[in-house]
């Protein structure tokens, strides 16, 4: 019967509407007032939670700057309305998003990836990618800018897990398995690098090999190529000093606090302001001028002195819950054999971890400064973008497990 | 399974290999832990180095504010305001945050009133702060601020303001661009005048805008008002008055000093030349003089009633005892003192009347040197008044064991010895105070200051009154030191000036007198410094000024009119002598 459904051919030409039950779904979601008993009710809460309260620290830690900047007109509002702007394209995007069913996904996931690719081609032809701080990271489309990296992610995971199951019975060889995937990273990789964005780079590979890992791909294979990485990692750094004093530098902020560390020495005081309860929202000094990209990069250092502790725990714990609602619905999936939608979630739940873990640990000190943002919360309008395409893709994983367990084909 | 028609349920490889169970939750657990390291990461530098963090973060943005507190306001004796401080502006920058564009810059450099060049060079310095300029009025200060300009700062300030500009200038002296007292009653009061700048902790953004106020420290105490004994009517008149013998017989200085006889109050004190306190530019150290209390001079003839005195005082003569002053001259070892004409006998009023230097010589061969050094030293001469007063000086006065016979004898015409023309008028209270010595003050005081001296007995400070009031009579020295109405009474003076340790044919001319003779209530001294009009004498030129701002002085303080109605002026005799020192000294 699953097989069934699984081969059984979708009605219709393209569209959105295709399937019934995804479409009541859609409506019931809209409408409050009916218990969501289709879906996971814990992504949605912990996912709405980030966004909104992303969306009040981004006004609280933008207002002194875009008042005071001309860039911004001196208007206090202009990164709330834009941010504002983008999760609401977001949540519609992702809305349309769940209306595709995985199988679709599926089949669009290998063009996604190479559409990805020529964008993130296209971002490094001058006159067309534009380049803000040396980095050549935005696409100019009229009102808007587009950032493919930030697209790709999401691309990567639907690529990888089409890519693992498309592969499954060459997991175990290296050649066949591992090789190929490794030279589409390679040359994401260099893109990305070229641009440069170097905190895409780190997540779009984690999110690739992890996928792999989570395909089954040979082990042995894997960690010899980790260990291969690592060392080739260690050689880099101690054969330039100055590489080396960029990687470590992070470790001892106060050693050039008004130099390299300066970024990261502001973030550690916000959170040393903070202490258990915060400064109370709004009452952030770091964010008056003297934290560097409070509203992007470093969000949570604002949250940390506004809110406290308990503001940021309440930001680990819903990343925690929805990363392991991801793990848990991808291995409902897998458990029914949906293969594709459990490596998608397992993927999804890996790039929000494994971004908002490395973006918090660039605030907290244990890492190395990289330009990335908080997934869902910092601003920026492809990212948040993304991360509701992402989502919705999760809840979409959810809703046909769920379906599938009651019979129901999808 | 997602691949259409590839193998039945039953063979399906993927089954047979499965997805590994196990990695997910491996994954799964490490990005967990990354959670839980955030938490204890978290939890260490909120809940337990946060001392150290906001120890750092303080060291950043907050910032330690003084609350400026106001100088306190300088008075005249009748509470007319002489020095006040007025809020004004001071722009300044931080270079790094000041990013203006050129136009920005013209129309800032425009309101400050100066070079673009110049505004754009004091922008483009290392550092977080430069002044772009100083005190600016707020009018100017306000519409710079309407510009919003980034990195362009204010700070409120105040600057000292003078209104009665040059005429109390070497009085009052000034105070710096930071509001603290360089000279004359701004430097000497400095602690009553200075307010105490509170402070407060505040913290700052980047930008250097106060967003809290952390703590007041110390609230801000303002300077207390000093009011001076100072009476900005007699002031004003003796200021013009000087001014005006000046140009007329273009000297190169002079100065004036009116006191309060019942009080020792310095009613009036003036120098010139001066300068204007409020525009500072351009001064040379001959303006900001104080010549008054900071300048010695040899007092010349105005020390004989001293002398006289004294000698009255031990009673070896009288007023009338006739004192022989042929033929003129006196020698004293291989020095020869002479008059400026033979006088032949004089009675001791008559020699200081005449101002003869053979009469005074020969009473004061009479004293041995320490008996005229202590009376020199109660007069006052040789120490500082100890008035406050920045610079002030107290003359030269020699130990009399190192005297010789002939600095005796040109000390007693007031040659060899110096003084300031304060310390000159201070001696001249013991004549208008019945022979007491009052010390002097620069504040308004209430009552009769303690620490008055007896230093010749009543008798002989009216009978020297009475001798004084001769030497502004006919026959007198000074008959223009008269003031219709008034008796007045005094002594010129036309020294010498001493110049590289040889006298020089410059003279100082000089009055020190006092009226009126019946109830004294002012002492006035007049000094002119190297008159080249022609006249050098006392009497013709210090007496006159003198006998201008006595009058006016003594109409303004109200004093009754003593002198007869019938006028005594009649013009003439002048019979000033010149005292020149013909020892070899």
């Amino acid at each position: 019967m699953r097989r069934l459904a699984g081969i059984l051919p979708f009605s219709g030409a393209g569209g959105a509407n295709r399937s019934p039950e995804a479409g009541r779904a859609v409506e019931r979601l809209m409408r409050p007032s009916d218990t969501i008993r289709e879906l996971d009710p814990l992504v949605i809460w912990a996912a709405v939670g980030l966004l909104m309260l992303g969306l009040v620290m981004v006004f609280s830690s933008s207002i002194a700057i875009s008042e005071g900047s001309r860039f911004t007109r001196n208007q206090a509002h202009f990164f709330l309305i834009r941010h504002a702007i983008f999760v609401s394209v977001g949540v519609g995007v992702g809305l349309l998003a769940f209306r595709f069913s995985m199988r679709q996904w599926q089949q669009f996931a290998p063009w996604l990836f190479l559409f990805g690719t020529l964008l993130l081609v296209l971002v490094l032809m001058p006159g067309i990618g534009r380049e803000v701080n040396g980095a050549q990271r935005w696409l100019n489309l009229g009102p808007i800018n587009l950032q493919p990296s930030e697209l790709m992610k999401i691309f990567a995971v639907l690529y990888a897990a089409d890519y693992t199951v498309r592969k499954l019975p060459d997991m175990g060889s290296f050649r066949r398995g591992f090789m190929p995937m490794a030279a589409v990273i390679i040359l994401v990789g260099f893109l990305l690098l070229k641009e440069p964005d170097f905190g895409a780079f780190v997540v779009i590979t984690c999110i690739a090999f992890g996928v792999l890992f989570l395909g089954g791909i040979n082990v042995r294979a894997f960690i010899l190529l980790a260990i291969v990485a690592v060392i080739g990692f260690i050689v880099l750094i101690w054969l330039s000093p100055y590489r080396r004093d960029r990687m470590f530098g992070f470790m001892d902020p106060w050693q050039d606090a008004f130099g390299k560390g300066y970024q990261l020495s502001h973030a550690l005081i916000a959170f040393g302001r903070g202490e258990w309860f915060g400064v109370g929202l709004g009452a952030s000094v770091e964010k008056l001028f003297y934290l560097p990209e409070a509203h992007t990069d470093f969000l949570l250092a604002v949250i940390a002195e506004e809110l406290g502790f308990v503001g940021v725990v309440v930001v680990i714990v819903l990343f925690a819950v929805l990363i392991q609602r991801a793990f848990s619905i991808g291995r409902e999936a897998i458990k029914l054999e949906r293969y594709f939608p459990g490596l998608v979630a397992m993927g999804i739940g890996l790039w929000l971890g494994v971004q908002s873990f490395i973006n918090m640990g660039v605030n907290m000190g244990l890492l190395p400064t990289k330009g990335l943002t908080l997934p869902l919360m910092s601003f920026g309008g492809s990212a948040i973008v993304a991360n509701c395409l992402a989502i919705a893709i999760l809840l979409r994983v959810d809703w046909e497990v769920r379906q599938l367990k009651r019979g129901v084909t999808v | 399974m997602k691949k259409p028609g590839a193998v039945t349920f039953n063979h399906n490889p993927l089954l047979a290999k499965g997805l590994p169970v196990s990695r997910p939750r491996l994954v799964l657990i490490g990005l967990l832990l990354g959670s839980i390291t955030l938490v204890a990461r978290a939890a260490y530098l909120q809940g337990f180095n946060n001392d150290f963090l906001k120890a750092k973060g303080e060291s950043r943005y907050a910032r330690v504010i003084e609350i400026p507190a106001t100088r306190g306001r300088i008075t005249d004796r009748n509470g007319d305001i002489m020095a006040v401080s007025t809020p004004v502006s001071s722009i300044w920058a931080i270079p790094p945050d000041a990013k203006l564009t050129p136009s920005d810059t013209r129309q800032l450099a425009g309101l400050l009133e100066m070079e673009v060049e110049d505004v754009s060079r004091r922008l483009a310095t290392q550092g977080d702060f430069v002044y772009l300029k100083r005190q600016l009025s707020p009018d100017i200060a306000r519409r710079i601020a309407e510009l919003k300009l980034p990195g362009i700062h204010q700070q409120r300030e105040y600057r000292r303001y003078y209104p009665s500009g040059e005429v109390m200038a070497h009085v009052l002296g000034f105070t710096g661009i930071d509001d603290k007292g360089q000279e004359g009653v701004e430097l000497a009061f400095e602690g009553d005048l200075a307010g105490q700048p509170g402070s407060r902790r505040v913290i700052r953004d980047r930008r250097g805008q106060i967003v809290e106020d952390v703590e007041s420290i110390r609230g801000p105490r303002d300077g207390q008002d000093v009011a001076l004994a100072i009476d900005v009517k007699l002031q004003y008149l003796a200021h013009t008055a000087l001014q005006q013998a000046i140009e007329t017989h273009k000297a190169k200085a002079g100065a004036i000093v009116v006191l309060d006889v019942r009080s020792g109050e310095v009613l009036a004190l003036v120098n010139a030349p001066t300068f204007n306190p409020n525009n500072r530019a351009n001064l040379s150290g001959a303006q900001l003089r104080n010549r008054v209390l900071t300048d010695i001079y040899e007092p010349g003839s105005t020390m004989k009633p001293f002398i006289a005195a004294l000698a009255l005082e031990r009673g070896f003569v009288k007023a009338e005892t006739v004192i022989n002053t042929d033929p003129g001259r006196i020698t004293i070892g291989r020095a020869t003192i002479s008059d400026v004409k033979r006088h032949g006998p004089l009675t001791v009023a008559q020699v200081i009347q005449k101002s003869s230097n053979v009469g005074t010589v020969r009473m004061a061969q009479h004293f041995a040197p320490d008996e005229m050094w202590r009376m020199f030293d109660s007069l006052g001469f040789g120490s500082p008044l100890g008035l406050g007063f920045p610079g002030e000086v107290g003359g030269r006065l020699r130990a009399a064991k190192t005297w010789k016979p002939i600095e005796q004898a040109t000390m007693s015409f007031g040659h060899g010895i110096s003084a300031t023309l304060m310390q000159m008028a201070h001696a001249y209270l013991v004549f208008a105070r019945d022979g007491e010595l009052l010390p002097l003050t620069l504040t308004r005081v209430s009552e009769t200051p303690t620490g008055a001296k007896q230093v010749f007995s009543v008798a002989t400070a009216r009978k020297m009154r009475e001798i004084l009031e001769l030497a502004t009579g006919p026959g007198g020295t000074a008959p223009k030191a008269q003031v219709p109405g008034y008796r007045v009474a005094g002594k010129t003076g036309t020294a010498h000036k001493l110049e590289g340790g040889r006298y020089t044919n410059k003279y100082i001319s000089s009055f020190v007198g006092f009226a009126p003779v019946s109830d004294p209530r002012i002492v006035v001294a007049v000094m002119i410094d190297e008159p080249t009009a022609g006249k050098h004498y006392g009497g013709t030129v210090a007496a006159p000024v003198f006998s201008r701002v006595t009058e006016g002085a003594l109409r303004a303080l109200g004093v009754a009119p003593d002198a007869p109605l019938v006028p005594l002026q009649v013009a003439g005799g002048n019979g000033e002598k010149r005292e020149t020192p013909r020892g070899n000294m």
